[in-house]
């Protein structure tokens, strides 16, 4: 029983990293129809950068965070500037290799700024044991666990009450009907990556602190896609819950089904659902019939 | 000038170009390339070899993305069947080269099937990240199936010998190579003017106007799929052949990335483009290593131990701009140009 409980904490935490992660990927696609595959490397980027700041001014957790997230946030306009904005109305297949190509440039250039060897980060959080129940906790985790937690509750209250939500739901649901009623799509366009980077950098730092700060992190965006499919490619708050779902079902895999499996079960997932349901849990769907 | 297209018999209608310019260039260049090894030395010669076996695996992934509009990002995956089987085969079972070669083709396609079924009801960035998926899992099961694959191990590929000739060397590799391209191009060429390439056009223009013309999608689908992968099958073969040592980390995820980055730089959906693309792409590692000796120290640390990097992020700099800039890719520039030439003085 302890080992099952193990495995289900544990599969928490990572779960609640691809929760944020796919949050970031879910919030892009809602916004603009783009899957954005260089989120897993800003995600990476934007890790590396708190790392940077925290070992120049020793900072604790949320002082660090204060600073990485309106960086990441210029970050994601920028690259939305640069990369993003002047493909505007070029055919989606064109916009989603712009972000492959992204990719790539982000990740050579992580890797050519800290190098290839891994860091010990620790974001300035505490690294004493905390016991619940029977189960030993690191701070790390809970604060993971924590963060998807309110990233999640913000993300709800956003788009359910704020006007820019609101406006962001309206593009999402169609474009041109959005700018006729006066949206500035284009703006929202900015937003979405901005707030996508800003919950990259949660899942970044947090990641970082739970394992280690590697030029492997990147690695970690297309794990989540099962996480996104699973909840929808447009659902931001259904990839939270997908995520902590995928964490669990790896965790669970490892544990019980075969060594090596904690991998891979996460793509069998997608390929299970994508087949099943390809809208995911609480996707929109789309009925064209072929 | 060019004032019209007079066909007059069937033959003329079928003929895969009617410009006798086209095809004095198509056999010089076929020329060059045959004289080519007595030219250059072994180190050209490699280069070479890597450069038509881009070539194959770009016509490949043409067929299925350019042509049929399927976006695959598990171009690795498929390489890795085809190369894996290739060695396996020839190394532990010790098949004859001439039967492992069509065997890593056709298992590549028979993985495809399974890969391609899901794509029934998938289009564009769902299947992209299926197919992402499979590659992963691919090398999953390369990995931890070592009865097979020796796992982490990996495979020596000997024995490829056919009358004697050991066809892993400079020369044999080369012209064995260039004879593959050959028909691939000529193969793809020809099947893209049959009914089946007008379907795969017809499903990537539109898929439910194909469909309402009595276009089998899920037939034309998986066959795109098979077509495709049984020629990077056989482009995963011959990189086991050159490589000689076949491992689960040249099969890394920048390979399906540089396969699409190949087929954006030519043009998508053009044979010649994805020819031009990887020609072109397959000597850009060299152009950056030429620019360090000539600008930078190519001994620098910061080219030695980042020259992955550095080559990445070349990659994901062309993929970009050209998607910006000329989302035609190098075909549409040599169109635009030949244009202006055979149209000059008048505008069009």
């Amino acid at each position: 029983m302890d080992f099952f409980l193990l495995l289900i904490s544990t599969g928490l935490v990572s779960g609640a990293a691809y929760g944020l992660i796919a949050m970031g990927f879910a919030l892009i696609y809602k916004a603009t129809g783009v899957v954005n595959f260089a989120h897993g490397e800003l995600v990476m980027l934007t890790a590396y950068i708190s790392f940077s700041l925290a070992s120049a001014f020793d900072l604790s957790f949320f002082p660090l965070m204060a600073l990485t997230i309106p960086i990441s946030m210029a970050i994601g306009l920028a690259l939305e500037r640069i990369f993003i904005r002047p493909m505007l109305g070029e055919p989606i297949f064109a916009i989603v290799m712009v972000t492959v190509g992204l990719a790539v440039i982000l990740r050579g250039v992580t890797i050519m700024i800290w190098g290839p060897d891994p860091f010990n980060a620790t974001a300035g959080l505490p690294t004493g044991v905390i016991e619940i129940g029977s189960i030993p906790f690191y701070p790390a985790q809970l604060y993971m666990i924590g963060a998807l937690a309110v990233m999640t509750l913000l993300a709800w209250l956003f788009l359910r009450f704020s006007r820019l939500g609101i406006a962001m739901r309206a593009v999402a649901a169609n474009e041109t009907a959005a700018l006729l009623v006066g949206i500035s799509v284009s703006r929202i366009h900015a937003f979405a990556w901005m707030f996508s980077s800003a919950i990259a950098s949660v899942a970044g730092v947090l990641f970082a602190a739970n394992f280690k700060l590697a030029p492997d992190l990147w690695f970690q965006g297309l794990k989540s896609f099962p996480a996104v499919i699973l909840g929808g490619m447009d659902s931001v708050i259904g990839a939270a819950l997908a995520g902590l779902i995928i964490g669990v079902v790896e965790n669970l895999f490892q544990g019980y089904v075969g060594q090596g499996l904690r991998e891979i079960s996460g793509f069998i997932v997608i390929i299970i659902v994508l087949m099943v349901r390809p809208y995911g849990l609480f996707g929109s769907r789309e009925i064209e019939r072929v | 000038m060019r004032t019209g297209h007079y066909k007059e018999s069937l033959g003329q209608l079928v003929a895969l170009t009617d410009s006798p310019t086209v095809k004095a260039w198509s056999i010089g260049l076929v020329v060059v390339l045959l004289a080519a090894p007595f030219a250059i030395g072994n180190y050209g010669l490699t280069l070479m070899v890597s450069a038509l076996i881009a070539v194959i695996g770009a016509v490949g992934l043409n067929m299925l993305t350019g042509t049929t509009g399927l976006i695959s990002l598990g171009q690795a995956g498929f390489l890795a069947v085809g190369a894996y089987t290739n060695a396996i085969l020839l190394a532990d079972f010790g098949w004859p080269v001439w039967l492992s070669l069509p065997a890593a083709g056709i298992a590549a396609a028979i993985v495809s099937i399974i890969v391609g079924i899901p794509s029934l009801r998938l289009k564009g960035l769902y299947l992209a990240i299926t197919t992402l998926a499979f590659a992963f899992i691919i090398n999953h099961i390369i990995l931890y199936a070592e009865w097979l694959t020796h796992g982490p191990n990996g495979v020596f590929v000997t024995g490829a010998t056919l009358f004697d000739i050991d066809l892993q060397k400079g020369k044999p590799l080369y012209y064995l190579t260039l004879g593959i391209t050959i028909l691939t191009i000529l193969a793809a060429l020809n099947i893209s003017r049959t009914r089946i390439g007008r379907a795969w056009m017809a499903i990537r223009d539109h898929d439910i106007a194909a469909r309402v013309m009595g276009i089998d999608l899920v037939r034309y689908k998986l066959l795109a799929f098979m077509c495709s992968s049984f020629i990077v099958g056989i482009a995963g073969a011959l990189i086991s052949l050159q490589i000689r040592f076949v491992n689960i980390d040249v099969f890394a995820l920048i390979l399906s990335i540089e396969a699409l980055a190949i087929i954006i730089l030519g043009g998508l959906g053009s044979i010649a483009g994805a020819v031009l693309g990887a020609v072109f792409l397959s000597f850009l590692p060299e152009a950056i290593r030429l620019f360090f000796t000539a600008f930078v120290d190519p001994n620098s640390t910061f080219y030695t131990s980042y020259v992955f990097e550095i080559r990445g992020v070349v990659y994901g700099v062309v993929i970009v701009v050209f998607l910006r800039f000329v989302p035609d890719g190098l075909i549409g520039l040599w169109r635009n140009v030949r244009k202006y030439w055979s149209n000059w003085p008048l505008a069009y």
